[in-house]
């Protein structure tokens, strides 16, 4: 499954209760998704109700990371919230293996 | 956004990591804007989930859900005098707790965002360096 051409990326942002710490998580990779160019629809949960939505990309705390296989092709586990640059490397480098960045 | 009660305490020792979630938000308890089971309930989705609150090296923030007994939207640190292990395999020791409630699911919305803003520009580092408690609190009210 690759998104196709004409819609954003879709990102789902996980944490173990989907108001706090997935939020901050959400706020840091759009901006680090909007530095790389990519055009995103990122939205927030927590972890059970990730397990019924779908989406290109799942972000979250590396212990998630095995809960959401069935949620998105890539999972990126993530362990600083707060490290924008980081985030932004971790996502360059899954997009591109994807063949969703040019 | 409607004002959050904004809170602090400093040069805490907690002997673990439960205790620096109920020291995070005590001052929230005292004050009213959360009930006494709420640090319960982030400690118990933490039990289930995992440390979930340990956002990036050394920062904590622990909060449950609105109706985990949240009253109104706010917002606390415990700043730490010995830092504590949540058992994240990265973040570990945390020596800043925040802990925030939100009495339904968007009233939070731009004080996370101003939380995240702060954090981003040092906001940990100025309440570690927080002589007291009302500069920590006052370092705290720049984010609400």
């Amino acid at each position: 499954m690759s998104p196709a051409p004409n819609r954003p990326l879709t990102v789902l942002a996980v944490c173990g209760v989907g108001m706090g710490s997935s939020l901050i998580l959400k706020m840091n990779a759009e901006k680090a998704l909007k530095s790389l160019g990519v055009e995103a629809k990122v939205e927030h949960t927590d972890v059970s109700s990730a397990r019924g939505m779908r989406a290109d990309v799942a972000i979250a705390q590396g212990l998630h990371a095995d809960d959401l296989g069935s949620v998105a092709p890539v999972v990126l586990p993530i362990s600083n919230f707060m490290d924008v640059d980081g985030l932004r490397r971790q996502l360059e480098e899954a997009l591109r293996a994807q063949g969703w960045l040019s | 956004m409607t004002a959050p009660v904004i809170d602090a305490v400093v040069d805490v020792r907690a002997a673990d990591w439960r205790g620096a979630v109920h020291a995070a938000c005590a001052p929230l308890v005292s004050d009213g804007a959360l009930e006494p089971r709420y640090p319960e309930r982030c400690i118990a989705i933490a039990e289930e989930h995992g440390p979930y609150m340990v956002l990036a090296p050394g920062i904590a923030l622990a909060h449950a859900r609105p109706e985990d007994g949240a009253l109104a939207l706010c917002l606390s640190a415990a700043v730490l005098a010995t830092p504590v292990e949540f058992g994240h395999d990265q973040n570990d020791p945390v020596d800043v707790v925040l802990a925030f409630g939100s009495p339904d699911d968007a009233a939070h919305l731009a004080l996370l965002q101003s939380l995240a803003e702060h954090l981003l520009d040092g906001l940990a580092d100025e309440l570690r360096l927080a002589p007291d408690r009302a500069a920590a609190v006052r370092a705290l009210a720049a984010v609400g």
